[in-house]
């Protein structure tokens, strides 16, 4: 009985059955009815918006993938959405409200015992840790599996926040916070790349000036402009004719011009409930010291951040291209903001180290997005939050720790049996981050010398 | 009595952050009556929604760049430190605000 009713809800569909979900929370929260009331019909008005995006897309841009794949026999058929409509996908996974316990407690009981300083208020990244549960379960089928790597994904951020506290102070001068995001904890990769880079002689002489740049370059990292230069590009590689060219770009433009505004109405639905949660944990520690964990927006002012992601556009497309079984269509997610981000701190902000690495690790992005994309797909398809054309994948390329994802992914598939690969990735993830570990610790060290003594001689 | 105000906020892409703290002071402003709209927009845009506004609430305050209208950092808004100190630095920028 219990379960045809738990049925019926789900196939309501995400825009009925989270709001729905989310009314309950906000009671319990102690919310104000018509308050709760407004925010969770937000959340659904969110969903459907969200959709009428999506199915406006596929209308246009399907049709010109499939034109793509057929003229150029490159079989790039898993189009990226970027990060805002691959949100939505996973909120309206029905065990998503979960990940907000999971990652309070783990914080709170981490605080407690002294083994993290960051008290992480980001109440809006949840939803990475509801991906990378997603992305297990698509995996694996176990749902308990997707949770236990979230969980370890909450306590890898939270170490990965005191490993970057000063380094970050260094880099912004805003004193009391930290970055405990998912993008973060990619400098598992970026830093031993970089340290690497130190061997090359001259490479600190180069010193490229990323202020100027951005004044050069600001105009192409505009979604409408973005979203037109890449839908011309498909078309023209699809052999459409001129009419059809400029269509498909205006129409590529007001996707990428309207996915960030449907998103923000998940934010106007899950602030009361972010706010809450974060006022909840505040609350519990009045007497220790310790510093926020916020969202990674705080770097957006560094201009070597925006040049790196749109000097890496022509890469993206490039690599999609010529790398070897990768089936990535570059769309929504053609700025990796998730990798310029980790870069900027762990270089210092340097733009040359930053598109060194940005090119190197290009393709590990784009072969996890490859391996992610059924079950992205599956994911859109049973929860009906949009209508997907046959044989037509989605996915996200330049998804948060593409490295943390797929090792855990495949790691967790050990309690299925299978051994490999996932106990040798998982042996060299471990080693790879004892390493990263001890180099960090040490960096952190020097940065926190260095505050100290310019403090001082002020 | 003035004219409503014009309160731009920005970050990385115009979606999480830049909302939240936009809707924060959006309330806060309320409470203390004073008449603002808040727009939440992405960095990379920023420039071309500045042109009417009468402040900038910047979550990367460190940024040198010159905006041509005040700037106050979004941070203590972020992390619920400093709101009410950051608060009277709006009021008394909106105040002075033709």
């Amino acid at each position: 009985m219990l379960k045809t009713i738990i049925q019926y809800i789900l196939d309501l569909g995400p825009s009925v059955f989270l709001p729905i979900l989310m009314i309950i929370i906000g009671l319990i929260v102690r919310m104000k009815p018509s308050k709760a009331i407004s925010a969770a019909l937000t959340l659904g008005v969110a969903f459907a918006g969200m959709s009428v995006i999506l199915n406006f897309m596929f209308d246009q841009i399907s049709p010109a993938a499939q034109a793509f794949v057929k003229a150029t026999g490159l079989k790039l058929n898993a189009l990226d959405l970027g990060w805002t409509p691959v949100a939505a996908i996973a909120w309206s996974w029905p065990y998503a409200f979960l990940m907000f316990p999971i990652q309070i407690i783990i914080n709170l009981i981490m605080l407690a015992f002294k083994w993290t300083d960051c008290l992480n208020i980001d109440m809006w990244n949840v939803w990475n840790k509801v991906l990378t549960a997603v992305l297990v379960q698509g995996v694996t089928g176990s749902v308990t599996l997707g949770l236990v790597v979230g969980a370890i994904e909450v306590v890898l951020e939270l170490k990965n926040a005191d490993l970057l506290h000063n380094q970050i102070y260094e880099l912004t001068k805003i004193p009391g916070i930290s970055l405990p995001h998912a993008l973060g904890l990619t400098a598992v990769i970026l830093a031993p790349l970089n340290r690497l880079l130190d061997f090359i002689p001259g490479i600190n002489r180069i010193n490229l000036n990323s202020e100027a740049l951005k004044e050069k370059l600001g105009i192409f990292g505009e979604n409408h402009i973005l979203g037109f230069i890449i839908g011309v590009l498909i078309a023209i590689f699809a052999r459409y004719d001129l009419k059809h060219t400029l269509i498909l770009g205006v129409s590529s433009a007001a996707a990428l011009t309207l996915f960030p505004m449907a998103a923000t109405l998940f934010i106007t639905a899950l602030l009361p409930i972010s706010d809450a949660a974060a006022e909840f944990m505040k609350k519990r520690f009045p007497g220790r010291q310790f510093y926020i964990g916020l969202d990674w927006p705080f770097l957006a002012g560094q201009p070597s951040l925006w040049v790196t992601t749109i000097l890496l556009v022509p890469v993206i497309l490039l690599m999609a291209i010529i790398l070897p079984g990768n089936i990535v269509l570059p769309f929504g997610g053609i700025l990796n903001i998730c990798l310029a981000a980790t870069a900027v701190v762990v270089t210092g902000g340097n733009l040359l180290r930053m598109l060194i690495l940005g090119i190197i690790t290009t393709p590990l992005y784009m072969y996890v997005a490859t391996y992610f994309a059924p079950m992205i797909t599956n994911l859109a398809k049973q929860v009906k939050t949009i209508e997907i054309p046959a044989g037509q994948l989605i996915t996200w390329n330049g998804m948060e720790a593409p490295e943390f994802r797929y090792v855990f992914s495949v790691a967790a598939k050990m309690f299925k049996g299978d051994i490999l690969p996932g106990l040798p990735l998982l042996i060299g993830y471990a080693l790879l981050y004892w390493w990263y570990f001890k180099y960090m610790l040490k960096k952190e060290k020097e940065a926190a010398e260095r505050i100290s003594a310019t403090s001082q001689s002020l | 009595m003035g004219q409503r105000k014009k309160i731009v906020v920005a970050c990385g892409s115009g979606v999480a952050t830049s909302k939240s703290v936009a809707e924060r002071v959006k309330e806060l402003c309320k409470q203390r009556k004073i008449d603002v709209e808040t727009l939440a927009v992405d960095f990379r845009s920023v420039k071309s929604h500045l042109k009417d506004a009468d402040l900038f609430i910047s979550i990367a305050p460190y940024d040198p760049t010159d905006y041509g209208v005040p700037v106050v950092s979004g941070i203590p808004f972020m992390t619920g430190i400093g709101m009410d100190k950051a608060m009277d630095e709006i009021e008394k920028i909106l105040k002075n605000a033709k």
